[in-house]
């Protein structure tokens, strides 16, 4: 198990660089000259060749790669373009934790509120739970984000005003945004609680449990659920990775300073330095994300050694 | 030969696929009744279909132009004038609607044919000759579906600049390695089984037996991630219309639409709800039409 971590740990390095050269050549080849953007009306063939010597734009494609590399292994991602002087490292720093709070937040209640959900649906087949559940999935699954985000402003935050509309720094700015983040993964989680659940409590062993007597819920939590578990672990990692993409357009809608909206700035204003961070940060949570996941479950089900 | 994908008992029976007409077709009937039965699934094909002559021929026969304004008529509510509206600048929504359907639909089908190109090419190309080539073909999918979904599209979007062909582009960068995973897992199989080993006996060459007897039986696979993938392609594209860098202003897109809705959402809420509606319906209507298709197909679920 040690070993096995310790490899698929190791493996991620090569997804990582590879993740890096992918930002680097996307941000090499995009047209429009960083020097020119950020010079603006203002003309003068010095202070540009002075200002692309300083970002060393100067230097050849495979070298600069390799100073990216050998700066981003460090979290240094240099300066933004936009803002000058901020330092994208900073920047990465204060959004990041908005945005990992969020997918922590959005992830556990779509977990639990899922998981209980696809539980109670798949005991009690055809009840108005079963119903709400079938409901969940179908709204989570197809409807957007951002038209969930709409209804959920419309009718919690104007139409009843328990919640406010938008703005970030306090705890009930979660409430929104972490609904509708949270709808998409609970809809996975709960279609695959309920399926595995049905699957587990057909087994041969949840009739013994039930035949010698074992109370109906200590069937259900205890050796049903425990054994569907194991299939549900998968799906967090899938649940995890909707809540950090759906980061953008909630976090753009809501007026969040987290990941998202920096990324979504960055494009729109072309500010490379900022975008190849953000893009590198989020994958290198997502890969890490879904190792924990896999890891988890080899621990989880002991049908599976390494 | 009846691999050739175009009869649909070889598409439905990989098992038959050598096998001489009757025995496939036969059983072909039995997936389709399945999924006439299906009412929902079927339901959701007609509705797509409805959509689809709406989105093409709508245009020829709209009153107002997507982008005609009309400042003295703004925020107008549904009326004979305008069955759906006006919105912020006095602009037809129902005509706004038809063309951003018309996009959508565009783009979902464009990049998802195209995934699915790429995605059956590949994989069985990766499966058939399998080492190197294999490995290159399958760590670049790897590598593609490291990145957490939507992060990829938006990035080449975002830097390429956002035009439609760079729309289907991005989705299909993203979207290509899941099919082309898909397919070669069956296609491992595929060419161990007897055809393949006959067709090869018979000489037949390489390129002959991944374009007519391989790829073509994992075409009921394919159909069924094709038909769900829709609606996730137009979601993403839905999406980076939202974020504004998708399809670009004046041309109308879902996204788009609901994006400037949601400018007007304290002062004008209804703005919102008709764009919303046609976009969630399309979305479900593709997963109701590929669920059906999934169960008609799958011989577990085909005669219940």
């Amino acid at each position: 198990m040690g070993r096995y971590a310790l490899g698929r740990l190791l493996g991620i390095v090569p997804i990582l660089l590879a993740t890096s050269l992918i930002v680097f050549v996307v941000g090499y080849i995009a047209p429009g000259d960083p020097v020119q953007i950020m010079m603006g009306d203002f003309k003068d063939p010095q202070a540009e060749a002075n200002l692309r010597r300083e970002l060393e734009l100067d230097l050849p494609p495979w070298e600069r790669y390799g100073r990216f590399v050998w700066r981003a292994a460090r979290l240094d991602f240099g300066t933004s373009y936009v803002n000058r002087g901020r330092s994208v490292g900073q920047i990465i720093r204060d959004a990041f934790p908005v945005s990992a709070s969020i997918a922590a937040v959005t992830t556990t209640v779509a977990l639990f509120g899922g998981v209980a959900l696809g539980v109670i649906s798949a005991v009690r087949r055809g009840s108005w739970v079963d119903r709400l559940a079938r409901f969940t999935v179908l709204v989570g699954v197809s409807v957007p984000i951002f038209v969930l985000a709409a209804i959920f402003i419309l009718t919690l935050a104007l139409g009843l005003g328990l919640v406010p509309v938008a703005g970030w720094g306090k705890p009930e700015n979660y409430i929104l945004p972490c609904l509708a983040l949270a709808s998409r993964p609970m809809a996975f989680i709960t279609r695959i609680t309920r399926s595995s659940m049905i699957q587990v409590l057909t087994q041969d062993y949840v009739r013994t449990a039930r035949a010698k007597g074992l109370a109906e819920r200590s069937v259900i939590t205890v050796h049903a659920l425990k054994n569907a578990s194991i299939t549900i672990t998968t799906v967090v990692g899938l649940a995890f990775g909707t809540a950090l993409t759906g980061a953008f357009v909630v976090e753009t809608i809501f007026n969040i300073p987290g990941m998202g909206r920096t990324a979504i700035l960055a494009v729109l204003q072309r500010d490379y330095p900022v975008m190849q961070a953000t893009v590198l940060t989020m994958t290198t949570c997502f890969v890490l994300v879904n190792l924990l996941v896999d890891l988890l479950y080899g621990y989880l089900n002991p049908r599976v050694r390494y | 030969m009846s691999a050739t994908g175009a009869s649909p008992a070889a598409v439905l029976a990989p098992e038959q696929a050598g096998v001489a007409g009757p025995v496939a077709r036969r059983r072909a009937p039995s997936a389709w009744a399945a999924f006439a039965r299906d009412r929902l699934a079927l339901g959701a094909g007609v509705y797509l279909v409805g959509l689809a002559l709406v989105a093409m021929v709508g245009p020829s026969f709209e009153p107002y132009a997507f982008d005609q304004q009309n400042l003295s008529a703004t925020y107008q509510p549904p009326s004979a004038a305008h069955p759906l509206g006006t919105d912020n600048l006095g602009r037809d929504v129902l005509v706004r609607i038809v063309h951003g359907t018309r996009v959508s639909l565009f783009i979902g089908l464009a990049a998802q044919a195209a995934e699915v190109v790429l995605g059956l090419l590949l994989g069985s190309v990766a499966a058939y000759y399998g080492g190197r080539l294999d490995g290159i073909v399958m760590r670049t999918a790897d590598l593609l579906l490291a990145f957490p979904p939507l992060l990829l599209a938006i990035l080449l979007t975002g830097i390429l600049g956002p035009s439609i062909p760079n729309i289907i582009f991005a989705i299909v960068v993203s979207g290509w390695p899941a099919m082309a995973r898909t397919v070669r897992g069956e296609v491992l199989v595929l060419k161990t089984r007897e055809f393949t080993e006959a067709a090869r006996a018979l000489g037949v060459r390489d390129s002959r037996i991944i374009l007519r007897h391989l790829a073509p039986n994992t075409l009921h696979i394919v159909a069924v991630r094709a038909t769900l993938g829709i609606g996730v392609v137009i979601m993403i594209e839905a999406t980076l219309s939202f974020l504004g860098i998708g399809v670009q202003p004046p041309m109308p897109s879902l996204g788009g639409m609901i994006s400037e809705a949601f400018k007007f959402l304290r002062s004008y809420p209804l703005q919102i709800v008709f764009p919303s509606l046609v976009l969630s319906s399309i979305v479900l209507a593709f997963n109701f039409f590929g669920e059906g298709l999934a169960d008609s197909m799958s011989p577990w679920t085909r005669n219940r």
